[in-house]
């Protein structure tokens, strides 16, 4: 275990990325020096990460890391930081896909400097959100995270930017705003009982509560949850601002801001409300599959590739809903692995639409086809991501989607039985988009050249990550087992 | 008056002082740069002097106070006024205000403004408002060259002359009602009053509906965006911060002095507050100019403190504190922007003048940024810890619907900042450059958007202090 010396790790791994962000903005003239800045902060960032995985990569209970130290004192605020198995995986993930971002974003050439900057800035949001356990202090980078997700699409994104980002940051705000009230009213709440004000997320778990102040509390945290999910009805954000970002915004915003969603559901929103998530879940579950059906639905209609993606996020971010709702460990723990294999693939493919987009000018299916024939390698790795996402059995979703139906088969088997037919959708327009594009006949827009080595740099470690995680996913579920089996001890 | 009364004084004694000496030395000397390094130099002293002086009473003829909390608003508006002339001295010299006039007025508003904040009693609170609303009615229209700044002086004046009418007469029924103008046996006599009650009653609401024009609360707010586009932008940056903040803190040592009073007009607060920060936040949005935009903002802002009052909590007055300073620091520092973009002819206030200038000018568009953000509310500036003490306060003292009211118009400011924000950093640069801005101008944006972000991340280092000083 005890590989790494005693430093504060969680704590630079929120200070590292913030540090290279202002050396980036800095940097403001001088491209290439701020481009090799972002890429040496987010490789050593990314290394630490995989040093933290391997000595905390065998789990236990409890946090394995955790600081903490008083930050408001006239409220109990307090900066704790603290790392389960669950947010070392995630943790492993931003690190991984901001350096993949950092790579993805060396073409943008309007004030690239910025764009690293914010990039990095983005990071330390994500960081904080995973490693939080002071309510308040998780409230703060949840809200740092929207300026500059809201920047990099209003400033680098496509024609309607503006209204996308404008609607992207209103959405999450509003829920946002639900979240603090409901803390607060909390925070009140826990104080009156026990006389000790606090907003550490073990203290206010104590907190008694009757049915409907967990469930009104309950609602306003799982509304800021539920938008930046997206749980269908609060989705309507997500395929602009998915369509307007640059290519290594939408790998940050499926990737991981979505993620974050979740991560707050399983992190905060249950194990604080058990009652009230009782009571809620089946209506999460049906809305899951809603949401499951609708979205595969939605990409089925798109001509966009942007968009069909964004689409295809949201129906799986509806099976790893699915899990959570079926409260079961083998689909928690094949919802969690979803949100790793769903980030790692669907990121890769948005970096590789950025490549045709780059390379044909357009990303409408009915304008590009016939890839294959001049650019086979690009074709080839579009193929393999794509059937990852489809859920191909060795490939990284598989076995995410597989232990999530076998687990929800045990509680809910008419969910399961549904969700395995809205599997077969996602086969549907999947195969649709890879027939449009990379088949056919070879389309007016002619490629001149295939893969670059840097663009090789970028997706080859991402395919040999999703045939690993569909291959021999064991190493990655090891660290959940004991957190999973604590958040779901007490409830139903 | 004693001689102890006179050294408790001295802070204000400086400020009109010094005040009186720069406007005789500036009718024989027209150089402006010495009258403003003067007035600068006057207004840090009478600052030092409330930091260093410890007063050797606690009240002054029964009128004005010199406890902590008086001194610290008497050292937060000099610094307000110094850093407001540091910006002027660019603006005034362009457009050839006559300087020592300027430096004058602007010292004794800021000593009506110490003097308000302080004020004990009607009669001081009385003194303290015209004194500064006084040299206001001169500094917004100063600029004789511009119709815009007249037609602004001139509705402040009526505005302000139909306020006076209303807070003198308000100030006769609460004595008549109650027999005394100290506020703490003002405010028990209301209580004890028997028959006469509805009378005082009525003299308070006239009181609020006086303050209600000052800070602008709906309805009474008409007048803010036309004079705040008018006015000389400095003069505005100390209008929207000093001279609303310093009735503010009346009001939050009215509240503190004694609640038993108010209860009758909770309800009445109640829809003054919720009024005014949704008229505030919907009437912000469709504005196109930049002053007028952050005159609704000032609005909204002024409508979210009275929730913080309206709890009449220690934790509501310590977060209406806390809310008035990030307020002023903020605000002031967005309207040294503009000011430091001005150049001798024009200012770039329409929004189309900001067309992509966050890319001619970044660092000051990325300042401005900060500091709408702060204004709005967003992490991990001092805007968030403001709103989250008001709303902290409101949630503990079972105003729940206001709270909800606040968060809805919160919702509603963050689009109409941001539109700013995308002006700057989202369009095409098709504004042509501003003025680069003076050493001087930048190290005020600097000693604001590190204020900014020092009380964001450390809140705790300026709730100490207003735990220390709150009565």
């Amino acid at each position: 275990m005890a590989i790494l010396p005693h430093i504060p790790w969680l704590t630079l791994l929120i200070c590292l990325p913030l540090t290279g962000a202002m050396l980036c903005m800095l940097a403001d003239e001088r491209e290439r020096t701020s481009h090799w800045l972002a890429l040496a902060t987010t490789a050593i960032i990314f290394v630490i990460t995989i040093g933290l995985f391997i000595s905390y990569g065998a789990g236990g209970a409890g946090w394995l890391l955790h600081e903490d130290a008083i930050w408001i004192d006239r409220y109990g605020i307090r900066y704790s930081l603290g790392m389960d198995g669950i947010s070392l995986l995630l943790v492993l993930l931003t690190a991984f896909l901001h350096l993949i971002a950092v790579l993805a974003s060396w073409p943008i050439e309007r004030h690239a400097p910025r764009f690293l900057g914010l990039l990095l800035l983005l990071e330390t949001g994500l960081m904080g959100i995973f490693l939080a356990i002071d309510l308040v202090l998780f409230y703060v980078f949840w809200e740092v995270m929207l300026i500059p997700m809201f920047l990099m699409i209003g400033i680098w994104g496509g024609e309607q930017r503006r209204q996308a980002a404008l609607k992207f940051f209103l959405y999450a705000l509003a829920g946002s705003l639900a979240m603090l009230v409901a803390l607060i009213a909390l925070y009140l709440l826990h104080g009156e009982q026990t006389g000790s004000y606090t907003f550490a997320l073990a203290e206010l778990m104590k907190t008694r509560l009757t049915l409907p102040q967990e469930i009104l509390l309950f609602s306003g945290f799982m509304l800021a949850f539920a938008i930046k999910t997206p749980l269908v009805p609060f989705h309507t954000w997500l395929p602009d601002a998915h369509a307007e970002s640059p290519a290594s915004g939408a790998v940050d915003l499926t990737g991981l801001l979505l993620k974050t969603g979740v991560f707050g559901m399983i992190r905060i929103a249950f194990p604080l409300f058990p009652a009230a998530t009782r009571f809620a879940l089946p209506l999460l579950g049906i809305l899951a599959l809603t949401g499951l059906f609708h979205a595969a639905w939605g990409a089925y209609r798109q001509n966009d590739i942007k968009r069909l993606f964004a689409y295809s996020s949201i129906s799986h971010v509806g099976l790893i809903l699915l899990g959570l709702a079926a409260w079961q460990i083998t689909a928690w723990e094949g919802s969690i692995l979803l949100m790793l294999t769903n980030a790692i693939a669907t990121g890769a493919l948005f970096v590789l639409i950025a490549m045709i987009r780059q390379r044909t000018g357009t990303c409408q299916i009915d304008e590009l086809s016939g890839l294959w024939g001049q650019a086979p390698n690009l074709s080839a790795l579009f193929l393999l991501f794509a059937l990852a996402s489809l859920g191909l059995p060795g490939l990284a979703n598989f076995a995410g989607e597989i232990l999530v139906l076998i687990g929800t088969f045990q509680t809910h088997p008419v969910w399961a039985s549904l969700a395995v037919v809205a599997v077969v959708f996602a086969a549907a327009y999947i195969l649709r988009l890879v027939q449009g594009v990379i088949w056919g006949p070879i389309s007016g827009t002619r490629i001149t050249y295939d893969l670059t080595p840097r663009e090789w740099l970028i997706l080859v470690p991402m395919a040999i990550l999703v045939i690993w995680l569909g291959l021999y996913p064991a190493p990655f579920l090891t660290p959940l087992h004991e957190p999973v089996q604590l958040l779901l001890g007490g409830s139903p | 008056m004693n001689g102890l009364e006179l050294i408790a004084l001295t802070p204000v004694l400086i400020l009109v002082l010094g005040g009186t000496a720069l406007l005789m030395a500036g009718a024989w000397y027209r150089q402006p740069d010495p009258l403003l390094a003067g007035g600068i130099s006057v207004a840090l002293a009478a600052g030092l002097s409330a930091l260093l002086l410890t007063p050797p009473v606690q009240e002054i003829a029964g009128l004005f106070s010199s406890t902590p909390y008086a001194r610290f608003f008497t050292l937060f508006w000099s610094l307000s006024a110094a850093l407001m002339l540091v910006i002027s001295v660019r603006y005034v010299k362009e457009r050839s205000l006559p300087a020592g006039e300027y430096v004058s007025l602007v010292l004794f508003a800021t000593a009506g403004m110490a003097l308000l904040s302080s004020a004990t009693s009607l009669i001081g609170i009385f003194l303290g408002l015209e004194a500064f609303t006084l040299a206001f009615y001169i500094l917004i229209a100063c600029n004789r060259h511009c119709d815009l700044s007249a037609e602004a002086g001139l509705k402040y004046l009526v505005m302000g002359a139909v306020a006076t009418g209303f807070m003198a007469f308000g100030i006769a029924l609460i004595y008549a009602c109650s027999g005394s103008f100290h506020l703490p046996e003002a405010l028990q006599g209301l209580a004890a009053a028997g028959a006469l009650r509805p009378w005082g009653l009525l003299g308070w609401g006239m009181l609020l509906v006086a303050i209600g024009f000052k800070i602008s609360l709906v309805p009474f707010h008409l007048w803010t965006p036309d004079v705040y586009q008018g006015a000389p932008t400095p003069v505005v940056s100390l209008l929207a911060t000093g001279s609303k903040g310093a009735v503010a803190a009346a009001l939050i040592g009215l509240f503190a002095s004694g609640p038993s009073g108010w209860t009758d007009m909770t309800s009445l607060l109640w829809l003054l507050s919720a009024l005014t920060m949704l008229v505030g936040a919907l009437c912000a949005l469709p504005q196109t100019n930049i002053k007028r935009l952050l005159a609704y903002s000032s609005v909204v802002h002024m409508g979210t403190l009275l929730i913080g009052l309206l709890c009449q909590t220690s934790d509501g007055l310590a977060a209406s504190v806390f809310y008035v300073t990030v307020y002023c620091i903020a605000s002031l520092g967005s309207f040294a922007i503009i000011t430091s973009m001005a150049d001798g002819t024009s200012e770039p206030t329409d929004l189309e003048q900001w067309r992509g200038l966050g890319y001619r000018h970044p660092v000051r568009c990325g300042v401005l940024t900060v500091l709408l953000l702060s204004l709005a509310g967003m992490p991990p500036t001092a805007g968030f810890m403001a709103k989250f003490a008001i709303f902290h306060a409101s949630i503990q003292a079972d105003f729940i619907g206001l709270a909800l009211v606040g968060i809805l118009a919160s919702l509603i400011s963050f689009a109409f900042y941001l539109k700013v924000i995308m002006v700057m950093f989202m369009t095409d640069e098709t504004a042509p450059a501003c003025h680069p801005g003076t050493t001087l101008e930048h190290s005020v944006l600097a000693i604001c958007t590190g204020a900014v972000l020092l009380f964001g991340l450390f809140p705790g280092l300026l709730f100490d202090l207003i735990g220390s000083i709150l009565p």
